[in-house]
């Protein structure tokens, strides 16, 4: 009898348990568990500060079927700690000699409504797959992540109603070893409301949600400050010396 | 006027080095004040992805080390300037950690931009942006990396910005020639 497959969700987010990556990633690996495959966490923003979890992640990485890594989107790339996990991988794919085909499933989501957003940052992780050594297993674009507040996705609730079929449908796909067809990743990056209306929300009740947590902390007021501003008449000079 | 440098190399990038040491004469030869940033040198903690520094500190970031520092000189330069090799298209993660910490330079609030969704600025100028990529023998990810600089300047509205790549096997001594047209790309020497 063959042993399981193992999946690895690998975290890319350096608010680890309680991100919006995590909430994403954790319910497609649920789906795999509940389809027979066995499951491993890794928070890779924490595993690359220190060698025993630089260890760790590489051997966990290694010894997976398929990768699942969850991440947000930070300036139309991937957090810092992120790109030095897919570095320190890459190095030590090059001097070992992988024992299997791996396939490797990107999930981001981006504060943004926009899918689009995300679009360069998944091209550089599907470059670091082929670089890599690994197989493409497919990309999800989740927009307006912050709207999920980290919480574990509700099959029922309307907002992620579609993120959730996506994710369903890929873990059908990856569960026979195949990378997610583009139905599930066009669905699961499909977002709850028109696009239009998304951008129109967002620029005009978005201010409200930033507004109230300031207020939490006592920094209303403070919302525009300009800590780091030089005076004109610095700049004036500066001009003038050239 | 001032020129900030994030160097986003490992220890021994001698194409990195020598392209930034050409910045820094042809820089200083027109009157500039130019400040190299070796990042790896530099105690710059993770962003912590807490937004504490657009909703608790507004403008200044929670955590307190040399990734405060960073973000005030590239607000108060003219010019920045982003040294990294290509990393699968991308930034390094060196690089990237600085630039992580230079969002409280926004503000949390949106606006429409280009037709996407963007943070509204926190500051009435922003520098121009420079960014250079090193790229290894044998890949081509050079429209990845580029299209990649284009996003950001959507971000930070830099007045004026360039881009581009070298690749690493090209001859050295045609970087003072590269670098030359860089400059004069983002109108800061002539």
């Amino acid at each position: 009898m063959s042993q399981p497959k193992k999946v690895l969700l690998l975290i890319g987010s350096p608010r680890g348990e309680k991100s919006n990556s995590h909430a994403i990633g954790k319910f497609l690996v649920d789906k795999l568990e509940g389809n027979g495959l066995v499951s491993e966490e890794a928070i890779a923003t924490r595993l690359v500060n220190t060698s025993e979890g630089i260890e760790k992640l590489l051997n966990s990485v290694e010894n997976a079927d398929i990768i699942v890594l969850a991440t947000p989107l930070y300036i139309d790339s991937f957090p810092s700690p992120t790109i030095k996990a897919m570095e320190l991988i890459h190095e030590n794919r090059k001097v070992i000699s992988p024992s299997k085909s791996q396939l490797l499933v990107a999930i981001m989501n981006s504060g943004f409504p926009e899918k689009e957003h995300m679009d360069t940052a998944l091209k550089i992780i599907r470059n670091f797959v082929q670089e890599s050594n690994l197989k493409w297993g497919g990309g999800i674009r989740v927009g307006w992540g912050m709207a999920l507040n980290g919480e574990p996705l509700d099959e029922k609730k309307g907002m992620t109603k579609k993120l959730t079929r996506g994710l369903t449908l890929a873990s059908v796909n990856l569960s026979y070893g195949q990378p997610i067809s583009k139905e599930a990743e066009d669905l699961a990056s499909t977002l709850f409301l028109p696009p239009f209306l998304a951008k129109s929300m967002m620029h005009l009740f978005g201010k409200r949600g930033w507004d109230k947590q300031a207020k939490d902390n006592n920094a209303k007021s403070k919302m525009c400050d300009q800590p780091y501003s030089i005076s004109f008449a610095v700049l004036n000079r500066r001009t003038a010396d050239v | 006027m001032k020129t900030v440098i994030f160097n986003g190399a490992k220890e021994g990038d001698q194409t990195i080095n020598v392209i930034e040491k050409t910045i820094v004469d042809q820089l200083t030869k027109e009157g500039w004040e130019v400040e190299p940033l070796e990042l790896r040198n530099m105690h710059i903690a993770n962003c912590l992805g807490c937004f504490g520094c657009w909703v608790k500190t507004p403008g200044t970031c929670v955590i307190n080390d040399d990734g405060r520092e960073t973000t005030r000189k590239a607000i108060q330069s003219d010019l920045m300037v982003w040294l990294t090799p290509v990393t699968f298209g991308g930034y390094s993660s060196e690089l990237k950690k600085a630039l992580d910490r230079i969002i409280p330079l926004l503000l949390p609030y949106f606006q429409l931009y280009h037709g996407q969704i963007h943070h509204k600025m926190r500051y009435e100028r922003y520098p121009k942006l420079l960014v250079i990529g090193v790229q290894e023998s044998g890949v081509d990810y050079e429209e990845t990396f580029l299209a990649l600089a284009e996003r950001n300047t959507l971000n930070f509205r830099h007045p004026a910005y360039a881009a581009s790549v070298f690749r690493r096997d090209k001859n050295p001594e045609t970087i003072p020639a590269f670098v030359e047209e860089l400059l004069n790309k983002v109108e800061v020497i002539s």
